[in-house]
């Protein structure tokens, strides 16, 4: 038994020597910088199993002091009362403490054996090794009730409860101390610490008619507190027929962060728990590429590791097979969850992971949250994710830039989840809202812009002064580049609530979402951000001197905007604005034309398909296109026919007096736009006509006529010009030159 | 000349002319020097004031934009911005001028509230924009973004003008956002 012990004890320490070594060289000065207790005791680095043992005797015995009590004939009690202090304070900063010291010690801090002063120190530095047991907790809550702790005490158990709130490894016993926690809620001082505990403790069942009625009555007495606003706009959010008060919609920070005392302190747990997992990994379906290949060491991951209570007590023992845990009637630890079909085997009983972060780098449990009715898992993590975002954020600590690439490594993660699961976070909402207006346009853009495509489904109107206002002020001093990104991100962004809408239309014909009642109300919002973009889109156009660039990515936008009727089955056809029509058409990029011929050509089969749909169910067709729609494509169809294929322009469509035509001195007008001699087609016509006559010294572009013109139409298709095909064939009849309009009603 | 206007001068040819108006001399010199490295088709002039009115024995160019710094960190930078405002011609409102607040991100420093500024901004119905000008990569974008706006407001940029500029710039007619 003993030679077995003392092989594991030195291999133990052996690794985490290495690591403290590979942290302590590369983590740059900051963090050492930031404990000032870590200088004091510097293990000796050649001899680390001594060192460590060395360590746990010295603490055993100041745990065992203290559990003891104060030694009353003592002189020199002060002195050995403060060495013992120390130790502990040094070993909880340095490597944390283990549950059972944990457990000892907050009995002692809070049985108020000894002194307030000492009291507070001790709780202060509890801070776990990994995880602090239920238990302990449970015990300790229960000494508040014997009156024995001081008021400071109380406040600071209570601060202390909420920071390390989620390295607690269960919470099912906590949970039913839910009716003490809330009559706490009566003491003046205690009151907002309470309810940020209660906040993260409430379920479902807590929110009981009484409770609300008690809340209400602090609320009334106390006046408008934020804390109180957050628990009980929490209790609306789970029973919103017991809350008729109406909150504030959107307030953004309800608790003042409880943790600045534990900051670094549970920045070290964090590492600990989870050393790795420093690049932002890969969502598949199998967990198997879980862990990354290479582990750094030297930078620690936002995000928190997967670790549910029962397997941290399961690990010390025998490893338990996985038959086991599924025969047993309590819940599958997650750190053996690997596969799909386990999931599903196993879905009645899964435990989440006590920090909700680790979540989103496991796409199992992304599949489990996307099914669970428990609403209380959602919430929690979006708390976690708005404070997280909230603390990391670069911009708001400007001495600790450094952070950058973890932020943005974060930010990516949260991106591949909301990819995963299709939908936006709230928390992420929120927190752009907060965030635009200082964003420089420059850092972590991709990510933003990303953020941006994700805000979930809501009026236009809402969300044009929080965002839309200040990202415009930056689309209009920044570079073409910056306009391109934001233009992409608003495509995808049109193109996540369509998808969200459509679905909606499916599922629940009638309500769709709670902000927008009517798939009218809907429709409108989404044509506002069309019309919107449209806005943006001919400034910039503007600005930039119609560059070709931004164009396609107009273009592009458009593409997604004329097939929303057919491709996502929404009543909703929106044309793109004139100045964008005309640039296209005129413009000198063959691929630009090309891909205005396919818009055009798909908004024709639209309003086709809307056309007729309205024909067969006129009795109860609520959405009518309004004939301008209709009157409008015609313009454009009639224009572009006009310029390409019957080379009469500025007649039909756009009209452009003859005289002034005349003016500018250019005789062959009239032809000067068809597919022959647009601009952007000259180069094809003529290595055209320098295919069939390679010996004809003059390149005459008038000899493509007749019989050559549908060679030439032949010619241009086969160079992969699709959009000009579609165009052609759906629109125009060859026999007559009749251009195939709309005709309205 | 005690009062600053617009179109007392001719313009140079391709020059364009940005004040940079505010306490901090330090900021000021080295928000000039990251706009003086940027890219640009145009002939830069960068003048820095610590408050108007400028002295009126010296001579310089037309003025395209104005710029006034406010330091969200200090009361003082605030008071005068306050008072160099008043030695502008309105017409210099119609497009050249933007307030710059610096210091936003750290929220526990600020003796000046973000909507203060806001509201400044709004009175004299101009852009306001934020950046923390101490961090490098940040005032670098910003100095790119103030580039560009110069170029506007010098008329270097074809088929827009500055009051055009403005009325993109500028969010919506509703008042300043209240505290969110």
């Amino acid at each position: 038994m003993l030679p077995q012990k003392r092989v594991k004890n030195s291999q133990a320490p052996d690794r985490t020597s290495q690591v403290r070594n590979t942290l302590q060289t590369s983590l740059s000065a900051w963090k050492v910088k930031q404990k000032p207790s870590d200088s004091k005791i510097n293990w000796k680095q050649n001899s680390p199993v001594e060192a460590h043992e060395h360590v746990d005797d010295t603490l055993q015995v100041a745990v065992e002091y203290f559990e003891k009590g104060p030694i009353k004939t003592s002189r020199s009690k002060d002195k050995i009362l403060e060495k013992h202090l120390e130790t502990v304070e040094n070993v909880a900063w340095k490597n944390g403490l283990a549950p059972e010291a944990i457990d000892i010690l907050l009995n002692v801090a809070l049985s108020g054996r000894f002194g307030n002063a000492v009291n507070t120190r001790l709780l202060k530095c509890m801070i776990p090794t990994t995880l602090i047991s239920e238990g302990s907790v449970v015990k300790a809550v229960s000494w508040l009730c014997v009156g024995k702790c001081s008021g400071n005490t109380k406040v600071l158990f209570y601060r202390w409860l909420v920071a390390m709130f989620d390295f607690i490894d269960h919470k099912e016993q906590i949970n039913l101390l839910y009716g003490f926690f809330f009559a706490s809620l009566q003491d003046d001082a205690l009151c907002p610490y309470v309810c940020h505990l209660l906040y993260l403790l409430t379920k479902k069942d807590n929110v009981k008619p009484f409770r609300v009625r008690k809340l209400l009555d602090l609320q009334a007495k106390m006046g408008m507190q934020p804390h109180l606003q957050a628990l009980l706009s929490l209790y609306k959010f789970f029973a919103p027929a017991l809350i008729s008060v109406s909150l504030p919609a959107r307030k953004k920070i309800y608790f003042k962060n409880s943790k600045d005392l534990w900051d670094s302190a549970v920045l070290a747990v964090r590492l600990r728990n989870h050393g790795h997992f420093s690049e932002p990994l890969k969502l598949t379906l199998s967990p198997a590429d879980l862990r990354p290949l290479k582990r750094k060491w030297n930078s620690h991951s936002v995000i928190p590791g997967l670790k549910s209570g029962s397997y941290a007590k399961g690990c010390g023992k025998k490893e338990m097979s996985l038959s086991d845990c599924l025969s047993c009637n309590r819940s599958l630890p997650l750190e053996q969850l690997q596969s799909f079909p386990q999931l599903l085997q196993n879905i009645h009983c899964l435990e989440l992971p006590s920090q909700m972060g680790s979540v989103l780098n496991n796409s199992l449990l992304l599949h489990y949250m996307n099914c669970v009715t428990d609403e209380s898992l959602l919430l929690r993590l979006y708390h976690w994710l708005s404070q997280t975002l909230q603390e990391e954020c670069i911009w708001y600590k400007v001495n600790d830039y450094e952070h950058g690439e973890e932020f943005t490594n974060f930010l990516d993660t949260i991106i591949r989840a909301e990819c995963f699961l299709q939908e936006g976070f709230y928390s992420c909402e929120a927190f752009l809202y907060k965030s635009i207006p200082l964003w420089d346009g420059f850092c972590c853009r991709s990510q933003f812009l990303q953020l941006v495509s994700w805000i979930p489904f809501s009026s236009f109107s809402e969300v044009k002064p929080l965002l839309f206002d200040h990202l415009a002020q930056l689309f209009f001093t920044s570079t073409i580049y910056f306009k391109c990104s934001v233009l992409q991100s608003l495509k995808e962004l049109l193109q996540n609530w369509l998808l969200g809408l459509s679905m909606d239309v499916y599922m629940k014909p009638t309500t769709s979402s709670p902000l927008e009642t009517t798939l009218g109300g809907s429709m409108n919002s989404v044509s506002t951000l069309i019309h919107y973009v449209g806005w943006l889109s001919t400034t910039a156009l503007r600005l930039e001197s119609n560059s070709t660039f931004l164009l396609h990515f107009i273009l592009d936008f458009y593409e997604k905007v004329c097939d929303i009727y057919i491709n996502h089955d929404l009543p909703l056809v929106v044309l793109f604005p004139p100045g964008i029509f005309y640039s296209s058409l005129l413009s000198l990029d063959t691929s630009v034309l090309n891909q205005l011929c396919y818009i055009i050509h798909r908004y024709h089969k639209n309003l086709v398909a809307a056309k007729k749909n309205e024909l067969l169910q006129k009795a109860k067709s609520e959405f009518s296109f309004s004939s301008k729609t209709c009157e409008q494509f015609n313009h454009y169809l009639k224009t572009m026919v006009g310029c390409l294929w019957t080379s009469k322009p500025f007649e039909k469509g756009i009209y452009i007096d003859p005289k002034i035509l005349e003016k500018t001195g250019i005789l062959k007008y009239k032809n000067s736009l068809n597919i022959v001699h647009h601009p952007s087609l000259l180069s094809y016509a003529a290595s055209f006509v320098l295919q069939e006559s390679p010996e004809e010294r003059t390149v005459n572009m008038s000899s493509i006529q007749g019989k050559k013109w549908s060679c030439y139409l032949d010619y241009l298709f086969s160079e992969g010009l699709q959009g000009l095909k579609f165009f052609i064939r759906s629109s125009i009849h060859h026999s007559s030159h009749q251009i195939n309009r709309i005709e309205h009603m | 000349m005690s009062v600053l206007r617009p179109l007392d001068k001719l313009p140079g040819l391709n020059i364009a002319t940005i004040l940079l108006v505010g306490a901090e001399d330090a900021l000021l010199q080295q928000l000039a020097d990251s706009m003086l490295k940027e890219d640009c088709a145009s002939e830069l002039r960068v003048h820095l004031a610590k408050s108007l009115p400028l002295p009126s024995s010296v001579t310089r160019p037309r003025i395209d934009l104005v710029v006034f710094v406010i330091n969200l960190h200090s009361k003082y930078s605030l008071q005068n911005v306050e008072e160099s405002l008043r030695h502008v011609d309105a017409s210099f409102f119609l497009g050249k001028v933007c307030f710059l607040a610096t210091g936003a991100g750290r929220d526990s420093h600020c003796s000046v509230h973000r909507n203060t500024v806001g509201k400044l901004a709004h009175t004299y119905r101009s852009p306001l924009l934020f950046c923390d000008l101490e961090v490098d990569t940040f005032r670098a974008s910003l100095a790119q973004r103030l580039v560009r706006m110069l170029q506007v407001c010098a008329g270097h940029v074809p088929g827009v003008s500055a009051l055009n500029l403005l009325s993109l710039l500028r969010s919506s007619e509703s008042p300043p956002p209240e505290e969110l």
